[in-house]
Parts: C-alpha cells; structure tokens; sequence
C-alpha cells in the first residue's frame, strides 16, 4: 500500500533528519568552545 | 490591602479611562457588526440555513472582538509603564490581574449587548435569556484567558501576533461547549444543560489556573 | 565519536529493530490490510510526544518554583522533539485515515486534540523565539506550556463530548492479538530510547547556545565604549 511506504518514509526522512541535523549542530556548538569555558 | 478592594479599584481605573475616551466599546460594537456582515456573505446566508448558521457565525464575532479586545488591554499601561508603577504597591498581582479580567468582561459585555440583537436582526435567530446565559458564562473564562494571555505578550515584540496563536487553542473548549448551547437554544439538536455544566466547569477551571498564574506573569 | 552520537546510534539501531518487527515480525490485519502497520509508529510517536510534552510541563512547574536554568533548558528540549513526534503523529495518522475512512481528516476528539496540541506548542516554540531571551522567555514559556498541557485534554474531552451530540467516525481500539501487541509494546519502547536522546542531545544544545550568548554579552561588555558604572 502506498500509504503505508510513503507514512514510514516520511517519519524515517523526518525524525533522521532531525536527529542529524541536532547532532551536526552539536559538533558545530561544542568544536570551538575549547577555550576552556567548560561549567 | 484588601485584595477585593484593590480588584475593583483597577476594574473601576480601566472602565473609567474607557469611559473617558471612549474608543473601544464603539469601535468593537461596528468591528461586530462588520463580523456578522462578512458572515452573511462568507456563508451565503439565506433564509433557509440562517438558523443553521447564526450560531457559528456569533462565535466568530465573539472571538474576533475579544482578540481586539485583549490586544488593547494593556496597552494604556504599556503607554504609560504604570503597570510597573501598580506592581510596586502592596497591592497582590492576582487582585490586580482580577481587576483587569473584571474590566475586560465588562467590555466584552457591552460589545454583546450589539452583538446578540444584531445577530437576532440579521438572522431572524431568537434571542431568549438561555442564550444570553450561555454567552455570558463563555465570556467569564474567555475574559479571564484573554487578560493573562494579553499580559504575557504585553512586553514581547509581534505581540499582536502572538496573542491569537496562544489565545485561541484556549478559547476551543469554550467555543465547543458554547457553541452546543447556544445552538441548543437557538432550538436545534443538543442538550442545553449538559453543555452549560460543561461551561461553568471550564470556568472554574480556567478562572483558577488563570489567577495561580497571575503572580508569575505579572510579577517583574 | 561523542558521548551523544554513540547514544544516537544506539537510538537508531532500536528503530531498526522495531522497524523489522514492524514489517517482518507483526502479522497483517485482517480488516484494514497491510496499512494498518502505520498503527505501530503513530501511536508511538504520540505516547513518546506526551512524554515530550510531560518533561515540558515539569520543566515549567520547577523553573517558576527555582527559576533554575537546568528545568528550563530541559522543557526548551523537551517542546522542539514534541512538536517533531506530533508531527509524526498527525500526518502519518491522516496518511492512515486515508485508506481506511476514505478521507484525510475527521472532527474526532483524538485527531483535534492531537492538532490543537500541535498548535499549542508550535506557539511555545514562537513565544521563545520572539521573546527577549532569559528570564522573561523563559518566564512566560512556562506558563505556555503549563496551560497548554492542560488544554489538550480539556479540548479531548469536549470534542468526545460533541461527538455524543454530533456522531461521526470515531477511532476505535480495538483488542490487539498478541504479535500485535509485542511489535507494539518495542516500538513504543524504541521510540521513547528514540524521545529520550533526542531530548538530552537538543539539551545540550540549549546549553551551549545559553553559554555563547553568555559570552557574547560578556564581550559586549567588555568591548562597549562607555565605562560601567558600578552599582
């Protein structure tokens, strides 16, 4: 069934995009703030 | 200071400063009027589905004019920062907060008072006290809402922009039962009484959580 | 690899599996067919969105109570991964309605709350965005997100109720046979491990971002022209 192939990828494409995109903006965040600002 | 009194000094100042210019109440009852013209067009209202549709229809009106409504609600204080100023005396933010939710169920009142014989003139609908009764128990919680949601935005750009978005979902219950009751009354299918249970508890509820709010929001 | 990718690939190893019970492990539906498989991840999504939203409503509470950084940090984390898995849940249930009642929408009391709860959240996630950052943001968001917890089931409750007065189609659960029920039981588990990450990766993200802007005051501070006056 079509709806139930496009259903999946639609969830997969959204929440795998959103948990890479979340993980890329970690690396983005903790790569340049080693100058010692750790709490 | 006793809290009560404080309540109904601040709904008095509002009013009053309402009375003095009197900008609101006019403006509100032509923007309702205005509301039910589009409705009649938006809907192609004829005789035969009039009575079908009126009760929509004056939910829209209502929702519209009390976004209105609660957009201005502090905005003379935001004129004049004497919302900060009131903040600084003893007096409880919940009583202030319960002073301008007065004021502002007394507008919205008033703004009836042309809607519902307007809406009766237009559609042909009846306009007996059940609905009267179930327009009025609406707008205590929906005046209540409004005054905090409004005090939220009061300080945030786009305010007039997020008051809607935040008010709204809020004001759906109120809508759904209110909605019932007034359509009940109006003498199509539904329970009356069920749907005015339903909206005194949403009053209660919502007049309760508004007030425990009320210090968090109004206190800077 | 980090502490929090290796998280996530523990994360997306569980949906695999899910996702092969899903397909592979769960019988098909006698009445609805093969697409009655998008049950498993929809409702999980929704349990896992309430889960979200939970962690939001705590996070509120505990920072109007202490005004304590952490709790606001985590309700910011816990909205933005909700309003995802709503998303999940709102769209692949109308791909299920579909098929099934022939159309993509209905007024029942689980599809409108479940878009009211999307509405609400989508607001709080505005709210932040335009609000000054810190106290004030953080202040009314709390109060946002305690309201808007508050109305979904209110909203559930009187939209089941219309439908007592107006009758249309309603979701009906019906028992589910054992297969069934254990593909279902993991995914939801999988989701939540899914939920869970996702929240303590955007925390950390939240963090961060709240110390760059830190320091990016600090050196406005330090760079402005006047001298500070002291208090």
């Amino acid at each position: 069934m079509t709806y139930l192939i496009v259903a999946y990828v639609f969830a997969v494409a959204l929440l795998g995009g959103f948990l890479g995109w979340s993980l890329r903006r970690l690396r983005e965040l903790e790569g340049p703030t080693s100058s010692g600002l750790r709490r | 200071m006793n809290p009560v009194r404080v309540a109904i000094a601040v709904a008095r100042k509002d009013l009053k400063s309402e009375w003095r210019t009197r900008e609101l109440v006019p403006a509100l009852a032509q923007f309702v009027v205005l509301a039910l013209l589009i409705g009649n067009f938006g809907f192609q209202v004829d005789t035969r589905n009039a009575s079908a549709i009126a009760p929509g229809i004056l939910w829209f009106a209502l929702v519209f004019a009390g976004l209105v409504a609660f957009g201005r609600t502090f905005a003379a204080e935001r004129e004049q920062a004497s919302l900060e100023a009131m903040l600084m005396t003893p007096a409880s933010p919940v009583a202030i907060f319960a002073g301008k939710a007065m004021a502002a169920t007394v507008l919205l009142v008033l703004c009836e008072v042309v809607l519902l014989p307007a809406l009766t003139l237009f559609f042909g609908t009846p306009l007996g006290a059940d609905v009267v009764a179930a327009v009025l128990l609406a707008t205590v919680g929906m005046a209540a809402l409004g005054v905090l949601f409004a005090a939220i935005v009061a300080r945030v750009r786009a305010r007039e922009l997020l008051l809607p978005l935040l008010t709204l979902p809020l004001w759906i219950p109120f809508i759904v039962a209110g909605g019932q009751a007034v359509q009940s009354a109006m003498g199509l299918p539904g329970s009356y009484q069920e749907a005015m249970g339903l909206l005194l508890d949403f009053d209660i509820l919502f007049v309760v959580l508004t007030s425990l709010a009320a210090r968090f929001v109004l206190d800077e | 690899m980090s502490r929090h990718e290796r998280w996530a690939a523990v994360a997306v190893g569980l949906m695999v599996v899910a996702g092969a019970a899903i397909f592979l492990y769960a019988p098909t539906d006698y009445l609805q067919g093969p697409v009655q498989r998008i049950f498993y991840l929809h409702v999980s999504s929704a349990i896992a969105a309430y889960g979200c939203f939970t962690v939001v409503l705590i996070g509120g509470l505990v920072y109007l109570r202490r005004e304590s950084l952490v709790a606001d940090r985590f309700a910011r984390a816990g909205a933005v991964v909700g309003v995802v898995f709503t998303t999940v849940t709102l769209v692949m249930g109308m791909l299920w309605a579909k098929p099934i009642w022939g159309t993509y929408w209905t007024w029942d009391a689980r599809l409108t709350s479940t878009l009211v709860l999307w509405m609400i959240y989508a607001g709080y996630l505005l709210v932040r965005r335009l609000a000054d950052p810190g106290r004030q943001a953080a202040r009314i968001a709390a109060v946002v997100g305690i309201f808007g917890f508050v109305d979904v089931p209110v909203v559930h409750f009187s939209v089941t109720w219309w439908r007592t007065q107006h009758p249309g189609p309603v979701v009906v659960n019906d028992a589910l046979p054992p297969e069934m029920l254990a593909t279902f039981l993991l995914t939801m588990a999988c989701t939540l491990v899914l939920a869970a990450v996702l929240i303590a990766i955007r925390y950390r993200i939240e963090t961060l971002s709240d110390e760059r802007m830190h320091l990016a005051e600090e050196v406005k501070v330090i760079t402005a022209p006047e001298p500070r006056m002291a208090p």
